[in-house]
């Protein structure tokens, strides 16, 4: 951060838009960094201000937009540390979980790693006459073998395995390995085999070299000490590598392996055969494999949202739809874990841009990760959150929720309890849903769904009471209450209860034991059914009983005393858990703070869609431009829309292709005879020989409408709308999109 | 239900495809030539090009500026290191490069025009490089008041070191990265993979963000999954300007100027002054031919040999497939078949074009 306030001093800048000359080179600089930032931070946890009205699309005041700007400037950079705080936790949790699914294939890669190189070294090392010689030492065929471990990704996205392999990379780096890695690109054809010596020279001499010599490699590594740690080449996918490059490159590798100890790693995204149908026999003789798998993308998906969505506790939250569109977005069109990960940033940041009071998820995070506020910046960064939030709070924006009396402190602890609660529930219908391979974000999906909150009726509210013995306890808790759907998974998943082995079932306590482990009323309840379980099943131990006396005394033993078989009574626990604890987050107050809901704005920035969109823009032209003349007839195409709109519009009606003859006559038609509406939407091309009566209107217009024409072609060809004339066919261009 | 609508999008979409198909198929093709059109002198036409009266100038100002609203989101996002990537219709150009004049006067921009034909990355890479290095230069003296002496030419040195600086670390200011502005992305000097691979090596880089523009329906092709989700980081913006394409489509050529016979004419004879006397000697011989058999389908290769050899044109008929090769890639020459059997050659202008075509020659 810049560290003192320097004056400012803003140079004025030309608009360089309309300078000629510049359109024509291929790149300029525009303009160099201004020292305006140093001074726009210094002033951001400045003195008080009073808050009148937050627009979240930056600052458009009238009456005082220094102080508007200064303002909205300081709110913003607000909202960045919080995104910062908020997106850095996450991906960290992110990056944890994924290593932690890893972790042990990475343990056995590293020893098997280590087992390779000790086999190398029992060849004997060379002795320092030959090891200087500037080529590799000729020893007995066996001495050759390269030890490869073919690492099967089961996933044939390579992009959610490039982090994997970075993280392998790490690990072995932290065992003491030297590591390069090798991507599909520096072993292709283009860039052969030199490019690959060159790769790893760089990688691991950190130099670059023009000459890609191998006994550079060679004595670097004697350089190194001699012969203490493996050099490890990593290949993250060898599908997609050139064939006849990676096994000349194998074979130059098992050359040199007495000299440099190499173990090759390689990425295998299809089957263990893939080595074979890609390598020559002659490499593939020099392999002496070994197989590694990691986890499936489906498991590793399970896992991160589990860990963003449920268990971290950052707090921020996505809407049902934008679960809907997630899950939808995975499952059908991207299916990679990256673009999720993305698709979660996206959300992050567009929830930081539009929610005034998202910084308070700041506030939140550091209250959860300090417990109290011993760190003075902290602290002062914290009453600065504060001061701006009472100041937006009072803003009609936000209704006034009951209990709250909208002060931050009760929000945002009943906003912590919320989450909590609503966590939990989810956790524990997801342990059962495991035994019948529900998927979590199917379940997360119904479970953020507001509209299963419904009203209480009078006579399943009494039927709750009774069965839970106790009273809610807020007026807004007793009014609604969640009911899944009957074909819903959350159904299901509770139905499911009911089947379970005694076995799994005990299992399942344990596990829900864990997981309500933050909410001590629902950890209770836990403890009284596991407890219940041991009597019926007689494992109970002497502690157990005295536990027991204990729980009689209370009134909490529900579960112990029923006399119900334990299935039921864990299946009416988890219903009592649904009914009372889940809220979807939509239904809370003050949601807003922490929940992204606009599913369109993250829709649209994540998914282009040129091919449709820019279709639409042309067809709906009045609709965007909201002109007056054309919105008042739509159906009909008027000389004042878009020269390229109403080509385009003309053009709908040919098939393939459209005789350019024609088309420019209707468009002569259009643009020339305003009145004439409806005639020439008409099926039938019209005749070019009418025009021919009037020469004296048309001379005078005749350049100009040629060149609107002319005009309007380049621009739907920029678009790729068209393709232009062949030589074949001369007067015909082809259409080339059909239907958006 | 979902998957019900997809299929129903891919449906429509296929029997849209069909049906204009069939349309094409079953209507009677229109015998409309373009010939038929009684286009105006070229340099009028582009005269008038250049002239043309905007439409809806005051609504689609409107738009434009309606946009401006975006901007301070868009700076938010460019530091939350995303890229940025317009598309819609109607030229981005200005609309861009104002952003980048009022928004970004905090950072460095560079613009590169990819609308125009050739690019040479390696000299924008070089120009990021070192517009980045002044940058921190001045950070540096900034904070401890002395400059950092290492200096080296960038041009010199080769593009994975480029990129190791650029990607340099950025942990004490996040906020220290260079805007590349690219119009066009899509464009011709870009499109090929090689081309938008090394933009993604650069895309990817800490220190430097993307403001980009597309303007073709299928540019999404352009990338794989691994530019756009770690590299690219694209954030899509729907930005329709309407805005004239005005040096975007500098480079296409009007449709309605090409196709006349003064204008193939023209091409052809400035194709042939550029090729050797015996080479335009022998396309004489095959005006002459073509010019005095009008309805015959052309010069069998034999007639043509034995006329150049008379005329010491050739000395074999390697020499003639040269000359005929040359001919036939600037599509001056082409052959077909003879009713009898064999091949011959014609060229494909109309006999106007021909003898103007010879009188230029000679």
């Amino acid at each position: 951060m810049a560290p003192s306030a320097a004056p400012v001093v803003e140079s004025p800048l030309q608009s360089t838009v309309e300078n000629i000359e510049t359109n024509f080179q291929p790149f300029y600089v525009l303009h160099k960094a201004s020292s305006r930032k140093n001074s726009r931070k210094s002033n951001l946890c400045g003195k008080s201000r009073k808050r009148t009205k937050l627009s979240p699309t930056g600052p458009n005041g009238i009456e005082n937009p220094d102080a508007e700007e200064r303002d909205g400037s300081q709110l913003e950079h607000l909202r960045m540390e919080a995104l910062e705080l908020v997106w850095s936790k996450m991906e960290t949790t992110i990056k944890d979980v994924l290593r932690d699914t890893n972790v042990k294939v990475f343990d056995d890669i590293c020893r098997w790693v280590f087992e390779s190189f000790a086999a190398i070294r029992s060849y004997g090392t060379p002795s320092s006459s030959s090891a200087t010689r500037p080529f590799p030492t000729f020893t007995r065929a066996e001495y050759k073998i390269l030890f490869t471990g073919l690492v099967l990704t089961k996933n044939m996205e390579v992009v959610d395995d490039l982090l994997t392999f970075e993280e392998l990379g790490f690990h072995l780096k932290s065992h003491g390995c030297h590591v390069a890695s090798l991507s599909s690109q520096e072993l292709s054809a283009k860039s052969s085999i030199g490019g690959c010596i060159r790769s790893l020279l760089r990688q691991l001499l950190k130099v670059t070299v023009d000459a890609a010599d191998m006994f550079i490699l060679a004595s670097w590594y004697r350089e190194q000490g001699y012969y203490e740690n493996p050099v490890v080449v990593i290949v993250e996918d060898i599908e997609r590598c050139c064939g006849p490059v990676l096994s000349d490159f194998i074979i130059m590798l098992s050359e040199w392996v007495v000299k440099i100890p190499i173990i090759l790693i390689m990425g295998v995204a299809t089957t263990i055969d893939a080595p074979a149908n890609v390598l020559r026999s002659n490499a593939l003789q020099q392999l002496c494999p070994c197989k590694f798998v990691l986890g499936s993308p489906a498991e590793r998906m399970e896992a991160v949202v589990e860990a963003v969505l449920l268990r971290h506790c950052c707090m921020f939250s996505i809407g049902h739809k934008v679960a809907v569109f997630l899950r939808k977005y995975f499952l059908n069109q991207d299916g990679t874990l990256t673009s999720f990960i993305r698709a979660m940033k996206i959300a992050c940041v567009q929830h930081f841009t539009t929610e005034p009071l998202s910084f308070m998820l700041a506030r939140l995070l550091l209250e959860e990760e300090n417990m109290g506020f011993q760190d003075g910046n902290d602290a002062s960064f914290l009453e600065v959150l504060s001061k701006h939030a009472s100041d937006l709070l009072s803003d009609s924006r936000y209704p006034l929720a009951e209990g709250t009396g909208n002060n931050l402190g009760n929000i945002l602890s009943e906003l912590k309890r919320w989450r909590k609660s609503w966590s939990v529930v989810v956790l524990c219908l997801y342990q059962v849903g495991k035994f019948s391979k529900v998927q979590l974000l199917d379940l997360l999906c119904e479970a953020l769904d507001p509209q299963l909150l419904k009203p209480i009726t009078s006579e399943n509210s009494s039927r709750l009471q009774q069965e839970k013995g106790t009273s809610f306890s807020s007026s807004y808790e007793l009014q609604y209450q969640f009911s899944s759907r009957k074909d819903g998974y959350i159904y299901q998943v509770i139905r499911k209860v009911r089947d379970l082995p005694a076995e799994l079932l005990h299992q399942l306590l344990m596990s829900w034991e864990k997981i309500t482990h933050c909410v001590p009323e629902i950890h209770e309840n836990v403890k009284d059914l596991l407890l219940a379980f041991k009597l019926g099943n007689g494992k109970s131990s002497g502690k157990d009983i005295a536990d027991l006396s204990r729980r009689h005394a209370s009134r909490n033993g529900l579960f112990v005393k029923s006399s119900k078989p334990m299935m039921e009574k864990a299946e009416s626990f988890l219903n009592s858990l649904v009914s009372e604890h889940m809220r979807p987050v939509e239904c809370i107050p003050f949601h807003e703070l922490i929940c992204f809901k606009d599913v369109r704005k993250l829709q649209l920035a994540l998914i282009g869609d040129p091919r449709r969109r820019i279709q639409v823009d042309l067809l709906e032209f009045q609709k965007i431009v909201k002109c007056t003349c054309c919105s008042e007839n739509r159906n009909s195409l008027l000389p004042c829309a878009h020269d390229s709109t109403i080509m385009y519009r003309l053009a709908q009606e040919h098939g393939d292709l459209i005789n350019l003859h024609d088309w420019f006559q209707s468009f002569k038609r259009v643009v020339s005879h305003p009145q004439a509406k409806g005639n020439h939407r008409t099926k039938q091309c019209p005749t070019p020989k009418k025009r021919k009566d009037k020469p004296s209107v048309e001379s005078k217009s005749d350049a100009s409408i040629q060149a609107r024409f002319c005009t309007a072609v380049s621009e739907l060809q920029i678009t790729g709308l068209l393709r232009m004339p062949s030589k074949r066919r001369p007067d015909y261009v082809q259409r080339v999109a059909f239907g958006l | 239900m979902e998957i019900d609508d997809l299929d129903d999008e891919e449906l429509a979409f296929s029997r849209n495809y069909f049906l204009a198909k069939e349309l094409g198929g079953s209507k009677k093709k229109s015998s409309g030539k373009l010939a038929d059109i009684d286009v105006v002198d070229e340099q009028e036409l582009r005269a008038a090009a250049a002239n043309i009266e905007p439409k809806h100038e005051k609504e689609i100002a409107a738009l434009i500026s309606s946009y401006k609203s975006l901007y301070s989101k868009w700076v938010f996002e460019l530091r939350c290191g995303f890229g940025l990537l317009m598309y819609g219709f109607g030229s981005k150009k200005a609309l861009i490069e104002d952003f980048a004049s009022t928004a970004l006067m905090d950072y460095s921009v560079i613009v590169v025009n990819g609308y125009l034909q050739s690019v040479n990355i390696k000299q924008v890479i070089v120009a990021i490089a070192e517009v980045l290095s002044d940058q921190l230069k001045s950070r540096l003296k900034n904070a401890s008041g002395s400059t950092p002496n290492v200096h080296q030419s960038f041009t010199s040195r080769s593009m994975d070191d480029l990129f190791t600086f650029l990607n340099g670390s950025n942990e004490e200011d996040k906020d220290c990265f260079v805007c590349v502005l690219i119009h066009n992305i899509d464009g011709p000097g870009l499109r090929d993979s090689e081309m938008q691979e090394y933009i993604a090596r650069v895309a990817a880089c800490s220190h430097v963000r993307i403001i980009a523009s597309v303007d073709h329906v299928n540019s999404p092709l352009l990338w794989d999954k691994k530019m756009v989700h770690t590299q690219f980081n694209w954030l899509w913006y729907h930005v329709p300007t309407f805005a004239p394409y005005k040096i975007e489509g500098m480079f296409f050529p009007l449709i309605l100027a090409h196709g006349g016979t003064a204008q193939s004419a023209k091409t052809a004879t400035i194709v042939l002054q550029s090729l050797t006397p015996n080479a335009q000697s022998v396309f004489k011989v095959l005006i002459e031919h073509q010019l005095s058999h009008p309805d015959e389908e052309g010069m069998p290769i034999n007639n043509l040999y034995a006329i150049c050899r008379e005329r010491f044109l050739v000395s074999s008929q390697v020499t003639l497939n040269s000359h005929l090769t040359e001919f036939k890639d600037h599509e001056l020459v082409k052959t077909r078949r003879h009713s009898d059997g064999q091949d011959c050659l014609y060229i494909p202008l109309p006999s106007e074009a021909l003898e103007k075509l010879l009188m230029e020659l000679s």
